[in-house]
């Protein structure tokens, strides 16, 4: 039961996380006037990613990569529950808690810095290096707020964080609210912290060595990884979801504006960026903890 | 032991096993099992043996003593023996360094011990609190002050690392090990001991402990030889567990991070001397691209690093946990913050730990012709991995143990429910259930992505990388991210931190003293007559203080 459970919250995800992507391209281009790709375009280029052979191999190291990142997009999405209520859905979460959450969002992305770096590509190090140096500074603002409302509702468990919420915390809380969000625009790897993959500006980032199936592994990965955050900061703020379409709903809303953050802005470089987040979102995000829980 | 026959009346000596005696003697026993294995490959003198075996006996009295007394004697051993032990390979000048250190953390101590002694003349653990409390204010806190130096000097606490990091590094390999995993323990132990004998003390110590660990983090990711980077990332370890103790309900997350810390110091430590002793290179820059070289030690460090990092599934996720979940109860949120930023920092040097060892491109052609390290050091890491993936399925395995040492402490118990779930008052998590899902997806994958891949050109040139349509040749900087972590030198404030060192106001005390010693020369030539007249007027002083 819990097998079938498991396999419907993966596919939801894989369509949905498709979805975002497609219209994500495409709102990206009106942004730029430019009409964009049809929406189903990147499903069907992972598609057909899946059937191609690979180009080159750096031995088994370099496999393990792109496969360890996708279970750890798997294993998030797994232990976040994708609804308030009822039964199915619930995935893995009974067993985990949100510390549990908050690690697997980097086990993904660190499997993948060792397939990358024994790839051996010096711009796919580059990426990673940048993202690595990049990464303590954007979880900063996100670990304070998700702190401040774990204390808040004196839980670890996230359903019941999000049910639990009266007025959305974004609203009761809106300093934790927008210093996590800065974070969390980062974690979506849109502009201004964008410079892992640094499309134009880097050869290509971490995926640089990776073709064929691998390439399509990290597409698929990189859409289910879209969705559970997406999904995770629904729960977190915005109230979590009763029913697919709420989530729906709220899940797009919050794209939205990351999308529309991102076309708007230029690029930071990584030093400025630690610089930034570490300033500016962490400071509203510590002064909105220290409002949020003294007493 | 009562040495009322020796004509010592009111001083009682005597050893206890306690249940937290006996924790830290099994991390120095088990520690020392595991080291024995290496000394095979090393050609060490006799003497070295024996030095080892000593300190192996001082550091059981230290944990088996009752008193402060005994408990002084054996630090006082261990201080010394390390000495002897280290100086087979230090230079003159860290040794130096190392000796200063020790000596200021022993006599601190016995001047603690004394000030203790001389409210209620007893050096037991069972009079401490009653002797404290009988102290007056200042006392009270010249015996915290004191303590709490000795404490950190052996802890390496930042300001107090300085003799530390050098002492790691130029250490034999066989004994960096044990260096870490155990004597920086009993710096811990001896903290644990203050803590619940003694004096209370709870917030001061929690904000040493995080500003430690940041520090040391960022000061760890700058570093290019890979002792310096472990020893700094022990001493930001070390910074987590004197943070949880600043808890009032922190003694659990404390002592499973002491644990974890122990054989994962040990695992890194003896990988490590595993490379250096097959290459003979101890630094990033100048190692790399030794995965398929070394493939058994490249797989055991990426389990050390897993667990360094506190990634589930492996045992290092379970100790953070309860550390974490204790600072949420206690509602030190901002310091819960600030741990979990050094926590996340951590990522970057653990990276760059194994991409500049095994990964990227090899910096040498030397290196291309490396085998496999020795089967005696790839036995001990092996133990010692099973030991954490074990701690990762069960992370309530030593629950019980715990339990009992707490009781015996007379603090909050962890509950237990079963041995794969880890539970606190503030969550839980099944690990055994993380372990397997995370297993099956990824044993899923791997088996669909075999059965898919089609025949592929394997590289044979190692220069065969997509490179913008160049051709890298041997002279093209290929390993790039061993200088990883050079970018924060150009945020603000962490090169700050980064610049600044506590070897610049050592080294004005330094300065000091030799100019003070200079103007003591001068009187104290050495002359005959000048050292009698000084004795005469010493006489006379002491002739006039007797007659008063």
């Amino acid at each position: 039961m819990i097998i079938l459970d498991l396999l419907l919250m993966f596919l939801v995800a894989y369509l949905t996380g498709f979805l975002y992507y497609g219209l994500y391209r495409n709102i990206t281009a009106r942004f730029q006037r430019r009409y964009g790709p049809p929406v189903y375009q990147s499903f069907v280029d992972s598609i057909k990613f899946f059937t191609k052979e690979d180009a080159i191999s750096h031995g088994w190291m370099f496999y393990l990569g792109p496969i360890i990142m996708m279970s750890g997009a798997v294993m998030t999405l797994f232990f976040i529950p994708l609804f308030n209520i009822g039964e199915s859905f619930r995935g893995l979460s009974e067993y985990g808690n949100l510390f549990v959450v908050l690690y697997l969002l980097v086990l993904g992305p660190l499997g993948n810095a060792l397939g990358v770096g024994a790839g051996g590509n010096p711009f796919g190090v580059m990426g990673v290096t940048r993202g690595l140096t990049r990464l303590f500074a954007m979880e900063m603002p996100f670990y304070i707020a998700v702190i401040a409302i774990m204390s808040l509702s004196q839980s670890a468990d996230i359903a019941t964080i999000a049910s639990h919420q009266e007025t959305y915390n974004a609203f009761a809380y809106p300093l934790l609210f927008i210093g996590a969000l800065f974070s969390f625009i980062g974690m979506m790897g849109q502009s201004p912290f964008d410079v892992i993959g640094a499309p134009v500006e880097v050869y290509s980032g971490p995926a640089s060595e990776f073709s064929g199936k691998f390439l399509a592994l990290l597409m698929s990965q990189s859409a289910i990884f879209t969705f559970a955050k997406l999904v995770l900061m629904v729960h977190l703020f915005l109230g979590g979801a009763d029913g697919f379409l709420e989530l729906l709903t709220k899940t797009f809303i919050l794209f939205l504006f990351v999308i529309a953050f991102g076309s708007m802005y230029g690029r930071f470089k990584t030093p400025q960026s630690v610089d930034f987040l570490l300033k500016v979102p962490s400071t509203i995000a510590v002064v909105g903890l220290i409002l949020a829980t003294w007493s | 032991m009562d040495l009322s026959i020796y004509g010592l009346t009111e001083i009682i000596l005597s050893l206890k096993a306690t249940n937290l005696a006996n924790f830290f003697a099994m991390l120095v026993a088990f520690s020392f099992v595991i080291v024995t294995f290496l000394t095979k490959n090393y050609k060490l003198k006799k003497s070295f043996y024996a030095l080892f075996l000593l300190l192996t006996a001082s550091l059981f009295l230290i944990v088996y003593a009752n008193d402060y007394l005994l408990f002084f004697i054996g630090w006082e051993i261990m201080s010394i023996t390390t000495y002897f032990l280290l100086s087979f390979t230090l230079s003159k000048k860290t040794l130096h360094k190392y000796i200063i250190f020790a000596m200021a953390s022993a006599l601190s101590m016995f001047i603690a011990i004394l000030i203790l002694y001389s409210s209620n003349h007893s050096f037991l653990y069972a009079d401490a609190h009653q002797s404290f409390k009988a102290l007056g204010d200042i006392e009270e806190f010249i015996f915290i002050v004191l303590m709490l130096f000795t404490i950190f000097i052996k802890i390496g606490t930042i300001g107090f690392h300085y003799w530390l990091v050098d002492a790691y590094e130029e250490s034999q390999n066989l004994f960096t090990p044990f260096f870490s995993a155990v004597l920086s323990k009993m710096g811990i132990y001896a903290l644990i001991i203050l803590l619940t004998q003694v004096v209370d003390i709870t917030y001061p110590l929690a904000i040493i402990g995080v500003i430690t660990s940041i520090i040391a983090t960022f000061k760890a990711i700058q570093e290019d030889s890979i002792k310096r980077l472990l020893a700094y990332s022990s001493i930001a370890q070390l910074g987590y567990i004197v943070t949880v103790l600043g808890v009032y309900d922190g003694m659990g997350g404390a002592l499973y991070h002491s644990l974890i810390h122990t054989v994962v110091k040990l695992l890194l430590f003896i990988n490590i001397a595993g490379i250096i002793f097959v290459t003979g290179r101890s630094k990033f820059s100048e190692l790399g691209g030794l995965l398929y070289k070394t493939p058994q030690s490249f797989v055991l460090l990426l389990i050390g690093i897993i667990t360094l990092a506190g990634m589930p599934p492996l045992g290092g996720f379970s100790s953070k946990f309860m550390i974490y979940t204790s600072l949420m109860d206690a509602k030190y949120l901002l310091i819960l913050s600030a741990i979990m930023f050094s926590s996340a920092s951590a990522f970057l040097y653990i990276y760059k730990l194994i991409y500049g060892i095994y990964l990227g491109h090899p910096t040498n052609k030397k290196l291309e012709s490396v085998k496999e390290v020795p089967i005696s050091f790839l036995i001990p890491q092996y133990i010692l991995a099973i030991v954490l993936i074990a701690l990762g399925m069960f992370p309530a395995l030593v629950v019980p143990y715990f339990n009992a040492i707490l009781n015996e402490l007379n603090l909050k118990t962890i509950e237990f429910s079963n041995y794969a779930t880890l539970t606190t008052s503030f969550a839980e998590f099944n690990g055994l259930v993380i372990i397997s899902a995370f297993g099956t997806i990824f044993v899923v994958l791997l088996l669909v992505f075999v059965n898919l891949k089609t025949k592929v050109k394997d590289v044979k040139n190692r220069f065969d990388v997509a490179y913008c349509g160049e051709e890298p040749d041997e002279a093209t900087h290929l390993h790039y991210g061993y200088s990883m972590g050079k970018e924060l030198q150009r945020v603000g404030f962490i090169n700050t931190i980064l610049k600044n060192s506590v070897k610049y106001f050592y080294d004005y005390i330094a300065k000091q003293t030799l100019n003070f010693s200079d103007i003591l020369k001068k009187i104290y030539s050495g002359q005959l007559n000048i050292n009698f007249n000084i004795a005469i007027i010493f006489a006379i002083i002491l002739l006039w203080w007797s007659t008063k």
